[in-house]
């Protein structure tokens, strides 16, 4: 027995180090939501330290699930993160089969085709709202009048243009707007991550067998067969790698949502959390656990359904 | 009918020709067996005959029609491979089916062919476990399963059985044989082991550097080796050759003389050595004989058991009739 504490000892500074650094925020987090703690009142001074004496009970989880931003929160968050999972793993797998083939220039495609994933995400938002989906300035803008310009050109076409005057002028889109800011963030991410799902992808694809394949092509399996009953379940454990870990970061998806539209008509849960803190440190710590349940409830779910889909 | 005829074909990677222009005729229901030492193109000859390589110029013929341009799957051929290349994630049931779901065939018939084919290779208790749970024995009958199942022209082997242990290939070579017999379908075996060939083909093609050394039947490869390269490829132990004075006292620039047709005695000789190592399989004794003045080692094989130890002095007789002669090519002299 005696030689097994030695190495327990070891363990212990990075185990209680590790303990702690999870421990101790969830605590302080369960602790405020539990009591009411504001960072500025002038009619409750005592409100503004915590202490035990201001026990509210579930009061801030009442609070919070009645107030009137929350379910839409939640619904946004989870079409945000399912929008991007959705969109990455699509894209990935596609370009990375496509340039799993040789061909001349693999190389500078394959470090081209992980550059977006090293931009930073503000700098990322920045650049996407500003010069690509801007109505005005961005390409965008830049897209829809050279369209129109083409139009009013074939409008003045002798016979063909009394066809061509019956087209609407299109509009450039705002992406600022209430109903169209989830889609320029749901845009500019899946550009940033879906090299991260390629980078995985890409080098589970490199380990497939490959007389696997001959074999599948001897029992007249097409290039389709092949894909959907060799490459596709190969890539199902890779796949749940990137849902999982995605799923995780995007939850808390910040930056790009102040950005683009500061909220407006685009909260999910961390944005709500940030709102609260601004004074409500209690209502901001419950909603924190229940982004920490629904963080939970989507990686259990999103795992079950990518194995279930592609291991059968 | 499984008759393939290659006519002319040859194979080249970029400027190297690893297969010269070569021609070839196995006939239906023939158990053809390509051997040689390995990068010697056998698997590369059975893989163009699959369609999974290209030809570089050629033609390959399966019962008279033209199948050079033909996409695999519909050359009627079905191939085992030496990694099983079993489907890992599908079960002995789906992984047989497969063939047989991409023909889109009715399930109904789909799962009378699978049972009838588990049935057969002893599979039918496996039929709903995953290839990583079987042994490799078993994986490589769901590869025959997987193959047989599509009721081929004929079947294509690369190395079936270089993955399993000694015992259960052993076992395997007589199922393979057995199944041949049974099933009367034109078969061809890759192997680089010449006791393989020797015991499963009707016909052997010797292969070296992309060209046919010699076709036959096992024995007469064994009585009538065409070359110096033949002789020594096939038989184990290999058979000894000597050039210089010994081989010119037979009129001959090399002779060969196999191990077991060397007399042995303790007392006299044509030839005097000194035993090396005595290697004691129980039914025959391979004694490695030093020191001849013939050629290093001189390796001969006597039946059962013989008290010899190292560094006894021993005495060699070549059986005359049984001597191989060869000119200076390294051809047959009759």
């Amino acid at each position: 027995m005696s030689n097994r504490v030695l190495p327990r000892l070891l363990q212990t500074p990075a185990v209680l180090l590790l303990l702690g650094w999870m421990v101790v925020p969830l605590g302080m987090t369960l602790y405020f939501s539990l009591i009411r703690y504001v960072l500025n009142s002038l009619r409750r001074p005592e409100w503004t330290s915590p202490s035990l004496s201001n026990w509210r009970g579930f009061g801030n989880y009442e609070y919070v699930l009645n107030s009137k931003d929350f379910l839409f929160a939640i619904q946004n968050s989870l079409f945000i993160v399912c929008s991007i999972l959705f969109l990455t793993v699509v894209l990935g797998v596609m370009i990375a089969v496509l340039i799993n083939k040789s061909f001349p220039g693999q190389g500078i495609v394959r470090v081209l085709l992980i550059s977006p994933f090293f931009v930073m995400p503000a700098v990322n938002a920045v650049l996407w709202i500003n010069m690509i989906l801007d109505p005005v300035l961005g390409l965008q803008g830049i897209a829809v009048a050279g369209i129109n310009n083409i139009l009013e050109v074939l409008t003045n076409w002798p016979i063909l243009g009394g066809f061509f005057s019956l087209w609407p002028e299109f509009e450039p889109m705002s992406f600022r707007a209430t109903q169209t800011s989830a889609i320029a963030v749901i845009t500019m991410v899946t550009w940033q991550w879906t090299p991260f799902a390629v980078l995985i992808f890409m080098t589970s694809l490199q380990s497939e067998d490959q007389q696997q394949k001959e074999a599948a092509i001897l029992d007249g399996a097409g290039a389709w067969s092949q894909f959907r009953f060799l490459t596709l379940p190969h890539l199902a454990r890779p796949i749940a790698i990137v849902v999982m870990i995605q799923a995780i970061f995007h939850l808390s998806l910040y930056a790009e949502i102040e950005i683009v539209s500061r909220g407006n008509g685009n909260k999910n849960l961390p944005y709500l959390i940030g709102e609260f803190s601004n004074n409500n440190i209690g209502a901001a710590s419950a909603t924190g656990i229940f982004a920490v349940i629904l963080a939970n409830i989507v990686a259990i779910f999103l795992l079950r359904l990518v194995g279930k889909a592609l291991m059968d | 009918m499984g008759r393939i005829v290659l006519d002319k074909v040859s194979k080249s990677f970029d400027k190297i020709q690893v297969i010269p222009p070569l021609d070839l005729t196995i006939e239906d229901g023939e158990f053809t067996v390509f051997v040689g030492p390995s990068g010697c193109g056998k698997s590369t000859l059975l893989r163009m005959i699959a369609g999974l390589e290209d030809l570089s110029a050629g033609t390959i013929f399966v019962d008279n029609e033209d199948v050079t341009q033909i996409s695999p799957s519909k050359r009627g051929l079905a191939m085992v491979f030496q990694s099983y290349a079993l489907y890992p994630h599908m079960t002995v049931r789906k992984n047989i089916a497969f063939p047989l779901r991409m023909k889109k065939m009715d399930q109904v018939e789909i799962d009378k062919r699978v049972e009838a084919a588990a049935k057969s290779l002893n599979l039918s208790d496996y039929l709903e476990r995953k290839p990583g749970q079987l042994s490799g024995g078993q994986r490589q009958r769901v590869a025959i399963g997987r193959a047989i199942v599509r009721d081929p022209l004929a079947f294509l082997f690369d190395e079936p059985l270089s993955n399993l242990d000694a015992a259960l290939r052993v076992g395997m070579r007589l199922e393979i044989a057995e199944m041949h017999k049974r099933m009367n379908t034109t078969m061809i075996y890759v192997t680089h082991d010449q006791v393989e060939a020797m015991t499963m083909a009707d016909k052997i093609v010797v292969l070296r550097a992309g060209i046919i050394e010699q076709i036959g039947s096992p024995l007469n490869l064994y009585h009538k080796p065409k070359n110096i390269f033949v002789a020594g490829f096939i038989g184990s132990p290999k058979m000894n050759i000597f050039s210089g004075p010994t081989a010119e006292k037979f009129n001959a620039y090399y002779v060969g003389i196999r191990p077991e047709h060397t007399t042995v005695s303790m007392s006299e000789g044509s030839w005097k050595g000194r035993v090396g190592v005595a290697e004691h399989l129980g039914s025959d004794t391979f004694i490695h004989v030093h020191d001849t003045g013939l050629q290093d080692v001189i390796t001969v094989r006597i039946n059962g058991d013989i008290s010899v130890k190292n560094g006894d002095a021993i005495f060699l007789t070549p059986q005359i009739e049984q001597i191989h002669k060869f000119d200076a090519q390294g051809l047959r002299i009759e």
